[in-house]
């Protein structure tokens, strides 16, 4: 029994890391700065470009392999720091309190622009660099073979939970974030520089999609699509989560990543259905999500 | 309305009757520009009551496939019962599914529209065996009133259907708009609690909305099915949903002609950027949204209303 | 109303056909160039296959036009990208059948889209060389005029896989597939199944995964392959989608584990190294290093002048696009001499298409009376080359291309089941292709 039920909850974990990094970005933004950021998996897709581009140019100038590593972080935080604070200043700004569907409409103008702009610089054809994942090798887990890498990603995944509850319960931004979320008249005048908490959150929200984007790479292909398919995806995972909820997040990575690979294994005719099915279920119980607060209609 | 709009629209009907025989090219683009216009009006009417669905497409895909499966199982297979049909189906989905989801506002509105429109996009692409999955299905071309007819004819014949209709159904929604319904619509909007106080069940009010708003985007799946004669999985993915809003919004949401100016225009800008810059535009479509939004709140609709009846239309940025 | 639509389409349709006819009777001086439209994919996943198609069709087209063009008439190639999707695939193909300059189609690389402008070509009388879509669904039930086929279909082309796989590996008894969610990847999975069974009544299908086209990632259906532990895997996939499952597959052991057989393989092997022995074939004969493509001095000089250009070799893709306008310039020459040097309408270059027998660069086609190209099936294995990088195919065989192919009008898959074991004798043996 074990033996059949190992490889399930292994694969399940490695694709729920994956899902969890793009996912806990959208969250996160969402929990500070009240938008739904349809562009969100844009950047995953961004990160994941970059990080295959960079990769590819070290492997072509005969670089030592190991740095493709610090390659993968480096997409990510090139992409938060060249996209981040430029697109929360100008276009994100100009949407706070002015309700949902404009800022639903400015970040789908936005991924459209994006969308197109991927094309432009990278191209249209699927890109490859899997160096990482071939340096760490395999494990042979029953009969089934997995990678290392699999098994490093929900090491990662694990780890960017726990440093993301570090940085908002045990640090002095953390703190000041946590504030704005609770309230943002009261924070202001509190002296705190709510304008600034803002554009860090969506940074750190872009970086955390780029960098799943960016970590996803050694293990998948990248071609156009893969952000809009993302975005949904993630979407789904933080809306059963409950929005701006960070371990909300976690949890819903792994059930749906479960609900994933349970119908790969049992059904796999419905494998695409079940994220969004499981979606449907949970919201149509608890709209607000597994974690989320209740809030049905606006008073 | 005044005087000046009611030439405008006059103006706007008179060239679409004439239209085909100018530009017989432009007649397929100008059919699919008046099925997605259908769908975006359904889309417009909900955010008149502030109600934002990412997932409307799905009602365009139950449209299309309702005309496809009575296509191919010969159930009402005639222009005319088509047509009828594929918006019934599509009003009893979006009643059935809206009892549930009109419950709720905002963010929640628009996540719960998602999810559905993608547990059916994904059914649509997996159910190989029911539905063709990814490759869609084939539709042929129907009976009018019992005669059969080759596709060209056929083609003239619904692009005039769709223009009738455009007119005909437009004002019949101009009316409804204007009635207390309506009026109790926008104020979902503004504010719900007073319509309450009122007697006025919110509930039904949005129900209403929603099931109209489901049937204008099944009419619409449903010109589009026929005209192009073959439905695909894509019409339900969410990205399509947000082309909707995005027409709605472009087209101005203030009046019934804003979302069919709004889709008109777009499949015209389309027609001339796929010769310059087929690669640019998503990205053309992007800007002019955010163009829209930012210096346009009333849509291309409001610019001519604006000219003929200042300070009287509805936008999104309220 | 049902009058009034009569009194319409009497009035109105005679009239539109002789400004049509008016059309067409201008059309047939000889035209400055034979304006042709070429459907590929040119970006997403699918370009990996699309791309070399549109290469090829270049080069061809350049080669072609040097050569003196098609009856002296140069062809001129305006090219469309199928990634947009049916919708927009479809709409592109309409106006360019409505001018008139444009007289034949090579559309299209995807089964579904080729389902969807089936009907399209009928309507609008375009004549239409489906370069690639196998899918033996296309022109099965329907009577077809001006959609032709040369590069054959998905029952000579699976059912050639099973008999290859039985004969290197009779012991077969858990067999495995994974295939692509649309009709390319169902059709095949009904095929492979039917001679499965029909051919080798006692083997067991332990898992069956049909993953989305386009999905960038495999890791769990690896898994779910790997924990079957299957004697052999059967796959289509193509495009980005096989490179990817390629990568992800081998590391992970699949490649050892199991028999695996990549139908259309023969488009990684420049890419990606694939262990020794995995059974790779190119659905049809577009091989540009089989014996019969290397004796033809043409193939050779194509083949380098690609390398020169591109960078890589041709791949199957390129030599099917390839053959696809050898075929249509056969067909629109041999329309030409029909009308003793005039130059001919579209429905004349269909007439010619009838029943023509063509020799292309990697082999023959002939066009049966549905259409279909009967084309041969070259099967082999992976193995490593004394004069390439990569990896080349061994241990050939060439299947005659009749012999897998169903009556015309009667249901493929049924005909595999009227088939007996016996008849995997007849056929030639591995390694007999040289």
């Amino acid at each position: 029994m074990l033996q059949s039920l190992l490889p399930l909850l292994i694969d399940g974990l490695a694709n729920a890391a994956l899902i969890f990094f793009v996912a806990v970005g959208l969250t996160l933004v969402f929990s500070v700065l009240r938008i739904l950021n349809v562009a969100h998996g844009s950047f995953y897709s961004i990160g994941a470009y970059g990080a295959a581009t960079l990769g590819l140019w070290l492997v072509s100038a005969g670089a030592n392999p190991w740095l493709s590593y610090p390659a993968l972080l480096l997409s990510a935080v090139f992409v938060a720091a060249l996209f981040g604070p430029a697109i929360e200043r100008t276009l994100i700004r100009w949407t706070y309190g002015k309700g949902e569907a404009v800022q639903i409409l400015v970040t789908f103008g936005l991924f459209l622009i994006l969308e197109d702009l991927q094309r432009m610089v990278f191209g249209v054809q699927s890109l490859y660099q899997d160096t990482p994942m071939t340096l760490l090798g395999i494990t042979q887990i029953g009969n089934v073979v997995y990678l290392n890498y699999q098994i490093l990603l929900i090491v990662l995944a694990v780890l960017v939970l726990v440093g993301l509850r570090l940085l908002i319960k045990h640090t002095r931004m953390g703190r000041l974030l946590a504030a704005v979320v609770a309230d943002r008249e009261v924070s202001e005048a509190m002296g705190i520089d709510t304008d600034r908490m803002y554009m860090i959150a969506f940074s750190i929200g872009v970086f955390l999609a780029a960098l799943g984007g960016a970590l996803a790479t050694p293990t998948t292909g990248v071609a156009p699509g893969l952000g809009a398919e993302t975005m949904v995806l993630a979407f789904a995972v933080a809306a059963i989560g409950g929005l701006g909820q960070i371990e909300g997040a976690a949890i819903a990575s792994v059930i749906v990543a479960t609900a994933k690979v349970l119908a790969v294994y049992f059904v796999p005719a419905l494998d695409s259905v079940a994220p969004y099915l499981v979606m449907l279920l949970v919201l149509m119980v608890r709209p607000q999500g597994l974690f989320g607060v209740a809030e049905t209609r606006r008073v | 309305m005044s005087r000046l709009l009611v030439l405008f629209a006059a103006a706007a009907v008179l060239a679409l009757l004439i239209l085909p025989a100018a530009m017989p090219s432009s007649q397929f683009i100008m059919t699919i520009a008046i099925a997605k216009g259908f769908a975006a009006l359904g889309v417009a009417l909900l955010l008149r009551g502030g109600l934002i669905s990412i997932g409307h497409a799905m009602y365009f895909a139950i449209g299309a496939y309702a005309t496809a499966f009575m296509m191919k199982f010969g159930v009402l297979a005639d222009l005319a019962l088509l047509l009828i049909g594929s918006t019934l189906v599509t009003a009893v989905c979006g009643l059935v599914f809206g009892t549930f989801l009109v419950r709720f506002r905002a963010i929640f509105f628009a996540m719960l529209n998602l999810a559905v429109s993608m547990v059916l996009f994904a059914l649509l692409s997996k159910l190989y065996g029911l539905t063709g999955g990814t490759d869609g299905m084939r539709v042929a071309t129907p009976a009018v009133f019992g005669l059969e007819l080759d596709k060209a004819a056929f083609d003239d014949i619904l692009y005039y259907v769709c223009v009738g209709l455009l007119v005909a159904i437009g004002l019949l929604i101009r009316a409804y708009l204007k009635s207390p319904l309506g009026y109790a619509l926008m104020s979902i909007h503004t504010n719900e609690i007073r319509l309450e106080y009122l007697g006025v069940s919110a509930w039904s009010v949005t129900l209403i909305a929603y099931t109209i708003s489901a049937a204008l985007a099944g009419l619409g799946g449903a010109m589009a099915a026929l005209t192009i004669g073959h439905v695909l999985p894509e019409y339900a993915y969410w990205t399509e949903s947000g082309h909707l809003v995005l027409t709605a919004v472009l087209g101005g949401i203030g009046g019934v002609a804003g979302p069919f100016i709004g889709s008109v225009f777009l499949e015209a800008v389309h027609v001339l950027a796929v010769d310059v810059a087929a690669d640019a535009w998503n990205m053309i479509l992007g800007a002019a949204l955010l163009a829209v939004i930012f210096f346009l709140p009333h849509g291309l609709h409001g610019l001519l209303e604006k000219r003929a009846e200042p300070r009287k239309s509805q936008g999104v940025v309220e | 109303m049902k009058k009034i639509l009569h009194h319409w389409t009497t009035a109105v349709l005679p009239a539109a056909a002789i400004a049509l006819a008016a059309t067409v009777a201008t059309a047939q001086e000889k035209p400055e160039a034979l304006s042709i439209g070429v459907f590929t994919f040119t970006s997403g996943p699918a370009a990996a296959y699309g791309m070399p198609g549109k290469q090829a069709a270049e080069l061809m087209i350049e080669r072609i036009n040097a050569d003196g063009g098609v009856a002296g008439v140069p062809i001129e190639a305006t090219y469309v990208d199928e990634a947009q999707g049916a919708e927009g695939v479809i709409s592109e193909y309409r106006s360019m059948a409505e001018d008139q300059d444009n007289q034949v189609m090579i559309a299209a690389l995807s089964s579904g889209n080729c389902l969807a402008l089936a009907p399209l070509a009928e309507q609008l009388k375009m004549p239409t060389i489906a370069w690639n879509c196998d899918t033996h669904q296309l022109l099965r039930d329907s009577e077809l005029k001006y959609t032709y086929r040369p590069n054959g279909n998905t029952l000579p082309e699976f059912t050639a896989f099973v008999a290859y796989l039985l004969e290197r590996q009779p012991d077969v008894k858990r067999v495995a597939i994974i295939n692509p969610d649309y009709s390319f990847g169902h059709d095949a999975a009904d095929i492979v199944k039917t001679a499965l069974a029909t051919f080798a009544p006692d083997v067991e299908i332990v898992a069956e995964l049909f993953p989305k086209l386009g999905a960038s990632t495999y890791q769990t259906e690896i898994s779910r392959l790997s924990s079957a532990r299957p004697d052999a895997i059967f796959s289509n996939l193509w495009g980005a989608d096989l490179e990817n499952f390629v990568r992800q597959a081998g590391p992970r052991g699949i490649f050892q584990q199991s028999q695996v057989i990549l139908a259309l393989g023969e488009t990684v092997l420049q890419r990606v190294d694939l262990p020794d022995g995995v059974i790779v074939g190119m659905l049809g004969d577009g091989y540009w290093l089989s014996p019969d493509a290397q004796s033809k001095p043409d193939t050779v000089a194509f083949a380098e002048a690609y390398h020169e250009r591109y960078g890589e070799y041709p791949v199957f893709p390129s030599m099917k696009m390839a053959n696809a306008l050898v075929v249509m310039k056969a067909a629109v020459e041999k329309a030409v001499e029909d009308k003793n040097g005039e130059w001919p309408s579209r429905d004349e270059i269909v007439a010619a298409l009838e029943g023509m027998t063509v020799e292309t660069m990697t082999g023959e086609t002939s066009l049966r009376e549905d259409n279909d190209g009967i084309v041969d099936q070259v099967i082999g294995v992976t193995t490593a080359s004394d004069s390439h990088e990569f990896k080349v195919i061994g241990d050939m065989v060439r299947y005659d291309g009749e012999a897998f192919m169903a009556p015309v009008g009667e249901e493929p898959v049924e005909w595999i089941k009227s088939l007996e074991p016996s008849f995997l004798d007849t056929l030639p043996a591995a390694g007999s292709y040289k």
